[in-house]
């Protein structure tokens, strides 16, 4: 029992960092735009013992009041609805009987007609508006969650799945909602109308809806044969379309070998399997959609001859069998929908269950209570025994099975795939101490855990033992967004958002100016491209196709992060993707860029190690020396074969990206 | 909260309090595909007869393309004409029964007509069951047929065709082209006739019955329900379309974000992205919002003009029927056929969609089939006899844009058995040759030779055949190693195929594979390291056995440990061949006999790696370079490669 209370205690305070970002800002901290929408108007409930709907209850309930006007609004429009056919069938009979009020039935009809468009307008608006609020609602919850989840659980997920996932749960738990209430009123009309003809005639009735159930029962029997082949014929579709993408995108291979033939057998082949299985699909169509068309007809067939013996006997009237007539298409709707309505909450419970998984995800990392901030740091950096490992699957904070990435769960290719982390410490041991405004150069051979020294400084992570300190605090003490103000970091792939490139190098500092913001540029060696461009810094990376090269995109970054104007700085080797002018002028802003500040520069290259004032040797994680470049030549050997298996040859052309565009 | 939701507990309630698993395909699911695929009978083979000369030139439309099933196209309609009169004959049989059974009290005639109704019904059901069934299976192998027929194209056409449009958009032709061509033929064409022939006859009987009535009608309702329909379909067009411009915002805006995390936490970015989000999310519910009212205007409004034409018949037909110009059973059958009369209407319009998007895809299938591929081999050519391997360029002038060139003039002549590095800088035009030999493209003016073959005279497939290709990037396939090593040969045999794995130093991956050879690898290999996918691209193009071998940029994007391997598997491979070379690094150029610097799409030195150096030309400023860069540090032991 108190396992489970933990447990919960556990995802309650996930559900509360999700809510950090509803804090104001903090000194470090970009200001954000002016928020034109609230924010969401409830939260998930916390406890997982609950069942979807009553944990999904605090965010509909938000919506209630306009939830509340469409029922009422829904409630007049049905009376109406039910009460034209009578209407209708008492119009036609006093016809029949040459009376004179038949005038009386048609103001009924019209008054009856226009009140159901208005009700029906007004509640159908307001189902759906109250079920786009309540999707709004869940974005924007999932949003501020991912936005306060920590870096362990980004390691493990695919972000793609991860989208498109959270894209089609919302959506299908959306669609159930908005869809409840209207299958609500659908029953209730049923009801109703039910209940009217049952007062004109109870045979009658049953004979009028007899065949209704089997609508409802066929509805059922169809879906539940299409399930599974809509499933193969998904498959392949796909397995058509991934030939033909291959084909497109390695077209050069195909005609190279002259595979053009049994490509196309191999299509073809594809292609009948494809049709057995849309025929199979459309035959099943075929056996139950039209008795479901018919069924309806079938009583109304039915009504006519029975109630015709009735009338003839003069216990019904004429009126009476068209208004059953039109009660029978009336409610045949529920039973068509109802099945549905089954398929779509069990994918909408489903939905729910992934979309809440994430949700209790609690973030790993988070400022303790009391944290301080970091003021105006020296730059003195220490790493005093730190051991640490990349958490493996298993750990409780590991993300949502379905979301981990593909290899995770396929252990027969364990030897191929090496992607996944891992398990052992990847840090242990491991010391290092820099001076403020010391320039230090990490080298190590690939898997050294050379990057991962960068982001335990900036607290994306947790180490297990020892501690990271920034001027003699412990990181853990320290609020994170104040570590990561004065912390700036270049990474050896940098990321670019699809903006402008001012608002990319502006992207710490948003509100920096035009003049800061060139000056950055200038500094980085990257003004001179810029201005280069058609739109100069107003270019949108990654709109018309157009890429920077590897070169360009890495002084971007560098100018990003010099605007930022860290304390301290990591430079995850900036220069792995360029050519030899290049990088000779990225090093020229690097050098600007690390005078006066605490630098620590992961080297991947040996030119690298010329802009630091130290190197550090690691491996087996921890530092085995640490010295100057010549020194550590002349005394450590092992110094000599790393550096060996760094040094790459040089190439001769130009950035590779730019390779691509002009390779046709 | 209660009413709709599932009680917990219920089948319905949220999975993850029993624990069931996320991931995969529910155990449930799969037993029913494996039964329904149990009854897959064998497939015949179909037999695809493919030319890369001759194919249909015809224009390609839509009547074309039906015609090809004229007969079964003709039945099918037939079948809707019968199933159209069933449905629509109830209205009119509930009339006749009431003015002819019910009025005058006559059982007899009741249960002949309500019979007649019954049987209508059943008619209507089966022939509906065959209808469904019938166009189904038309439209299916008419569209297996258009499936074979664009892939074929798409094999026919040249590199040219694959460069100047994206791959995403070249696959639209086999994905959305097909699905609103199906959706044109399943639902579409025969549901258009349907509503149509409705829509006639219920207006036909409507006339003959009382042509006051219908005059009414069609003058006082019709007109508002064209403009209402018409309305309707611009404004949700608009509006969807903005629903799905701001779906898209959500989801980039979102996957950045996700995607760009590290920069996001780094820079204290959280906060201000979430009102960002928020903002962007705003904006999609406001789309959507307006599509709501859209939705909720146009229902609502149709049905009221559905009531309104109710109470109209109602008024009129009392004064027709107290001038005994009407019978009750006639406005009865007036009553349900009012019912029958809109629907039609509406689904016109939205069919006319389907139907647009059905032209669009002809349109854009009929582009595809009038592209002539740029390289088209000459009817009746020969094979090119086995190759020695001695190629020559003449006077060759090559643009990818004829107005501009990128290689001029260029003569050259490889013997067999030699290895020619090309270097130059980027755009300078050396990957060009490589197309060249290949035939990926012609040149605009001068001539290729293998053997003393014009390579435009003898068929496409012996001379790509008899040519290895390692490309820069190289492209695996998805499917097994060994299903991408004989892409090359499907005919090698298993020592073969063991000998090609040896010859690139691939037995160390291999033997690593629990299944071998037999490994799949996942998409585009990406399980693989880049230099392992080289050597396997090494390795396709080793087991052909090629008299020609063109490297393009084989080692650019490898590690030094992976260049190593590739350097000695070349040794082995590049052994008694001719080979093309085209590389970006030096180290790589200075292993060939003769090495041809290419600059601004000209030849401009050409000679060994020694020569070049003395003569102190291009080539020995890029070696210097080179070499002051390798020494960076001076301190640094480097071997300079050799």
């Amino acid at each position: 029992m108190s396992i489970t209370e933990d447990r919960s205690d556990l995802e309650k305070a996930a559900v509360d960092v999700a809510l950090d970002v509803d804090a104001p800002p903090t000194a470090f901290e970009p200001d954000p735009p002016p928020a034109l929408y609230p924010p969401p108007s409830g939260r998930i409930d916390p406890d997982t013992s609950l069942g979807w709907i009553r944990r999904m209850a605090p965010v509909v309930m938000g919506h209630k009041r306009s939830f509340a006007i469409a029922m009422g609004m829904a409630a007049v429009a049905l009376f109406s609805n039910v009460a034209i056919p009578a209407v209708v069938g008492s119009g036609i009979d006093e016809i029949r009987s040459d009376g004179d009020r038949v005038s009386t039935f048609v103001i009924a009809l019209l008054v009856l007609a226009i009140s159901r468009a208005f009700f029906t307008f007004g509640y159908r608006s307001r189902l759906y508006k109250f079920a786009y609020a309540i999707e709004y609602d869940l974005r924007s919850l999932m949003f501020r969650h991912f936005a306060a989840m920590s870096h362990g659980f980004y390691d493990k997920v695919q972000t793609g799945q991860l989208v498109s996932r959270a894209n089609s749960d919302i959506r299908a738990v959306q669609m159930l909602l908005a869809f409840a209430p209207f299958m609500a009123m659908t029953m209730m009309t049923f009801v109703l109308a039910f209940g009217f003809m049952l007062t004109k005639h109870v045979l009658l009735t049953l004979v009028a809806v007899s065949t209704l159930p089997l609508v409802f029962v066929f509805g059922v029997k169809l879906r539940n044969v299409m399930f599974p082949l809509s499933w193969v014929v998904q498959g392949r579709l796909a397995e058509v379309a991934t030939t033909v993408e291959e084909n497109v995108t390695g077209v050069r291979v195909v005609k190279a070998f002259a595979g053009e033939e049994r490509q196309i057998q191999q299509l073809a082949s594809q292609a009948r399997r494809l049709r057995w299985a849309a025929v199979k699909v459309n035959d099943s169509r075929a056996k139950y959609a039209p008795l479901m068309e018919n069924l309806p007809r079938l009583g109304m067939a039915l009504t006519l001859l029975y109630g015709g013996y009735l009338a003839i006997d003069g216990q019904v009237t004429v009126g009476t069998i068209i208004a059953f007539s039109s009660y029978v298409l009336l409610l045949q709707a529920p039973f068509r929908m109802l099945g549905f309505f089954m398929i779509m909450s069990q994918r909408a419970a489903a939905s729910a269950g992934r979309i809440f998984e994430i949700l209790d995800t609690p973030a790993e990392v988070t400022d303790r209570p009391g944290a301080v901030d970091l003021v105006e740091p020296r730059g003195q950096v220490d790493f005093d025994q730190v051991r640490f490992r990349y958490t493996e699957d298993e750990d409780e904070s590991a993300p949502p099975q379905h979301l981990r990435p593909e290899e995770a769960p396929a252990p027969d290719e364990a030897g191929m795939r090496r992607r996944s982390r891992p398990q052992q410490n990847v840090l242990d041991g491991f010391d290092l101490h820099i001076a403020a405004g010391e320039s230090v150069a990490v080298v190590g051979g690939t898997g050294s855990g050379k990057s991962t020294i960068a982001r335990l400084l900036l607290r994306f992570y947790d180490i297990n033992e020892g501690a990271v300190r920034i001027d003699g605090h412990d990181v853990r003490d320290l609020t994170m967004t104040s570590i990561r103000h004065h912390v700036g970091m270049v990474s050896d792939e940098p990321f670019l958002f699809s903006a402008s490139i001012r608002d990319n190098i502006a992207y710490a500092r948003p509100d920096a100016t035009m003049d800061e913001i060139v000056a950055a540029a200038k500094a980085a060696n990257a003004h001179g491209f810029i201005s280069e461009l058609a739109e100069g810094y107003d270019m949108v990376i990654g709109e018309r196709g157009y890429t920077l090269s590897g070169g360009q995109r890495q002084r971007v970054a560098i100018a990003r992060t010099l605007l930022a104007n860290p304390a301290i700085l990591v430079l995850d080797d900036a220069t792995s993707a360029v050519d030899v002018r290049v990088e000779a002028e990225i090093h020229e802003a690097l050098e600007r860029l690390s005078a006066d500040r605490t630098t620590i520069v992961i080297a991947h290259r040996l030119s690298t190690i010329a802009l630091a004032d130290r190197v550090a040797l690691i491996g087996d994680g921890k530092v085995i020396a640490i010295d100057t470049h010549q020194r550590l030549m002349a005394t450590e050997p092992r110094y000599r074969e790393v550096l060996a298996t760094v040094e790459e040859d040089v190439d001769l052309t130009d950035d590779v990206a730019t390779a691509e565009e002009v390779d046709v | 909260m209660g009413g709709f939701g599932p009680p917990a507990g219920s089948p319905f309630a949220a999975p993850g309090a029993t624990g069931l698993p996320f991931a995969g395909v529910p155990q449930e699911l799969q037993d029913r595909v494996d039964a329904l695929l149990a009854t897959e009978p064998e497939h015949d083979v179909p037999v695809v007869e493919f030319s890369q000369a001759d194919f249909d030139r015809k224009p390609f439309t839509l009547w074309r393309f039906v015609g090809e099933k004229k007969w079964a196209v003709a039945l099918a309609f037939v079948l809707v004409v019968i199933e159209t009169l069933m449905v629509t004959a109830g209205p009119f049989l509930t009339g006749e029964a009431i003015d002819r059974g019910i009025v005058p009290r006559d059982e007899d005639a009741l249960l002949f007509i309500a019979g007649l109704y019954v049987g209508s019904v059943v008619i209507g059901t089966i022939v509906s069951a065959l209808r469904v069934s019938w166009t189904g299976r038309v439209g299916e192998a008419l569209m297996e047929m258009l499936r074979v027929r664009i892939f074929s194209h798409f094999q026919r056409l040249s590199l040219n065709f694959f460069t100047q449009e994206k791959a995403g958009v070249l696959m639209t032709r086999m994905t959305s082209d097909i699905d609103s061509l199906t959706a044109l033929f399943q639902e579409g064409l025969v549901n258009m006739f349907v509503q149509f022939l409705t829509l006639a006859i219920v207006t036909v009987v409507l006339f003959s019955v009382s042509p006051i009535l219908a005059t009414v009608l069609f003058l006082g309702v019709l007109p508002v329900m064209l403009i209402l329909t018409l309305w309707f379909r611009k404004a949700s067009d608009v509006a969807f379309l903005t629903v799905r411009d701001r779906i898209a915002d959500v989801m980039s805006d979102l996957q950045e974000n996700l995607a760009g995390i590290r920069i996001v936490t780094a820079t204290n970015r959280a906060k201000r992205n979430v009102v960002t989000h928020d903002n962007v999310l705003g904006s999609y519910r406001d789309a959507n919002d307006h599509t709501a009212v859209i939705g909720a205007v146009y229902g609502p409004a149709t049905e009221l003009l559905g009531y309104l034409a109710q109470a109209m018949l109602l008024a009129l037909g009392g004064w027709l029927v107290a001038q005994d110009r009407l019978s009750v059973g006639e406005l009865a059958a007036f009553f349900l056929y009012l019912t029958m009369f809109f629907a039609p209407i509406q689904q016109l319009v939205q069919l006319y969609n389907t139907y647009q998007q059905g032209r669009a895809a002809v349109r854009k299938l009929g582009d595809l089939f009038a592209t002539e591929p740029a390289v088209l081999e000459a009817p009746g050519a020969p094979d090119l006899p086995p190759m020695e391997g001695a190629i020559e360029l003449e006077h060759v002038t090559f643009g990818y844009d004829p107005a501009v060139p990128v290689l001029e003039d260029l003569t050259l002549r490889i013997a067999a058995g030699e290895t020619v590095a090309f270097v130059g800088e980027t755009g300078a035009g050396k990957s060009t040759v490589a197309k060249l030999v290949n035939r990926y493209y012609d040149p605009v003016e001068g001539t290729v030779r293998i053997d003393g073959h014009d390579l435009r005279d003898v068929t496409l497939a012996s001379v790509r055949s008899q040519i290895g290709v390692v490309p820069q990037e190289p492209f695996l396939f998805a499917g097994s190693i060994r299903d991408n090593l004989t892409f090359a040969a499907p005919d090698a045999t298993d020592a073969e195929l063991e000998a090609a794995v040896d010859a690139v130093g691939l037995r160390d991956l291999v033997d690593r594979q629990p299944e071998g050879i037999d490994q799949i690898i996942h998409e585009r290999g990406s399980s693989l390291s880049s230099g392992e996918r080289q050597l396997l691209a090494l390795a396709r193009a080793f087991l052909s056995q090629p008299r020609v071998l063109v490297l393009d940029e084989a080692t650019s994007n490898l590690d030094l440990a992976s260049e190593t391997r590739i350097e000695t598997a070349l040794d082995a491979v590049l052994d008694g061949r001719t080979a093309i070379i085209i590389a970006h690094r030096l180290a790589t150029a200075m292993r060939a006999d003769r090495i041809a610097v290419i600059h601004d799409g000209e030849l401009v030195e050409l000679g060994s790696h020694d020569e070049l150096v003395a003569a102190g030309g291009r080539y020995r400023a890029l070696h210097d370079t080179w070499m002051s860069q390798a020494t960076v540090v001076d301190d640094a032991a480097v071997t300079v490669p050799t």
